[in-house]
């Protein structure tokens, strides 16, 4: 059982992709509405998340993974996953580090202040 | 002028579905060298994001958010008239597919004509690191970091974004015009639009990181 429009080339018809485009527009104004809401710490997450959702999208419908053999949706998969052990391996380096992520300090950011934290 | 329905598949496909099949793989193998490839781009700069959270924010205010946020809508417009192109030329509409192929085309050249614009305008801005760069207040030598990452990001997905133009363009004049894209076959175009999409979502991505900040 397929969930949502037949998006396959032969059968596809115009209107379930204009209101796709329609949505993701929506979802990008809603991206920018974020940067102006003074959610501090919370609008890059939010931004980010919503782009999330627009690359789940894209994916989906435009590039056709849904109704796609299960292979492609690995090889779609699989560069996010390949990403995610750069992401991950990379970060064990800046979470070991003292002194990361820097403390704000009259100077300007100071990677050494943690070090003289009580 | 050949026809779609008289394009043979190469000697080692048994038919031009699995022919069509394996090329989108391949695409979509191409694309997670791309994901990576840009990843690691963005992971560098969320590192320096979070190193200097202040001084990145006091930077992106120079970034021109009219033309990225235009750039952005032009971009998932492109996008929905290439998958209306595949749609049509797997139809048997060809001249659809024509007209919806050369829309996609300039709008890609519009994006590129916005973005050498915005190029523009940061050059009157004095925000090109290493040539022509004026550290602003409150940026620090630290906010030349986010110019720089600007820079080599918008850079790289032009580029990308013009060889995408010239797949199309090629597929256009190559291609279609010698009748071998048509609803027997087209999963070449299936190809080019599965890059085009990639190169949209590249920009969804890079936007929030290049435009967003610091603006509140």
């Amino acid at each position: 059982m397929s969930i949502g429009p037949d998006i396959h080339p032969k059968r596809a018809r115009a209107a379930p992709f204009v209101i796709i485009w329609a949505i993701l527009l929506v979802l990008a104004s809603f991206k920018v509405l974020t940067a102006f809401l003074g959610m501090g710490v919370w609008a890059p997450i939010a931004q980010f998340g919503i782009v999330a959702i627009q690359a789940s999208i894209v994916f989906t419908f435009f590039m056709r993974l849904k109704g796609s053999p299960s292979l492609k949706w690995v090889f779609a998969v699989s560069g996010f996953f390949w990403l995610s052990f750069l992401y991950g391996l990379s970060m064990t380096d800046y979470a070991d580090r003292q002194g990361w992520p820097p403390i704000y300090t009259s100077d300007g950011p100071s990677f050494q202040a943690h070090q003289n934290q009580p | 002028m050949t026809n779609s329905s008289s394009v043979a598949p190469e000697i080692q496909f048994a038919n031009l579905e699995q022919q069509g099949d394996t090329a989108q793989l391949g695409i979509w193998v191409f694309l997670v060298n791309e994901t990576i490839f840009f990843g690691a781009l963005i992971f560098t700069y969320f590192v320096y994001r979070i190193s200097y959270p202040q001084e990145f924010a006091a930077a992106a205010k120079d970034a021109v958010l009219w033309c990225g946020s235009v750039n952005l809508a032009i971009l998932l417009t492109s996008s929905l008239t290439m998958v209306l192109a595949i749609n049509a030329g797997a139809q048997g509409r060809r001249q659809e597919m024509v007209t919806l192929l050369i829309v996609t085309a300039a709008l890609g050249c519009a994006f590129l004509l916005i973005k050498g614009y915005e190029y523009y305008l940061d050059f009157q801005d004095h925000v090109v690191p290493v040539v022509d760069f004026a550290t602003k207040p409150g940026e620090g030598s630290a906010g030349e970091l986010f110019w720089i990452f600007y820079w080599v990001a918008t850079g790289l997905h032009a580029i990308h974004l013009m060889i995408g133009i010239a797949l199309v363009l090629y597929m256009l004049l190559w291609r279609i015009r010698r009748g071998e894209i048509g609803s027997a076959y087209y999963a070449p175009l299936e190809v080019v639009g599965i890059y085009w999409s990639f190169v949209d979502v590249v920009w969804l991505f890079l936007y929030p990181c290049i435009y967003l900040v610091g603006r509140s």
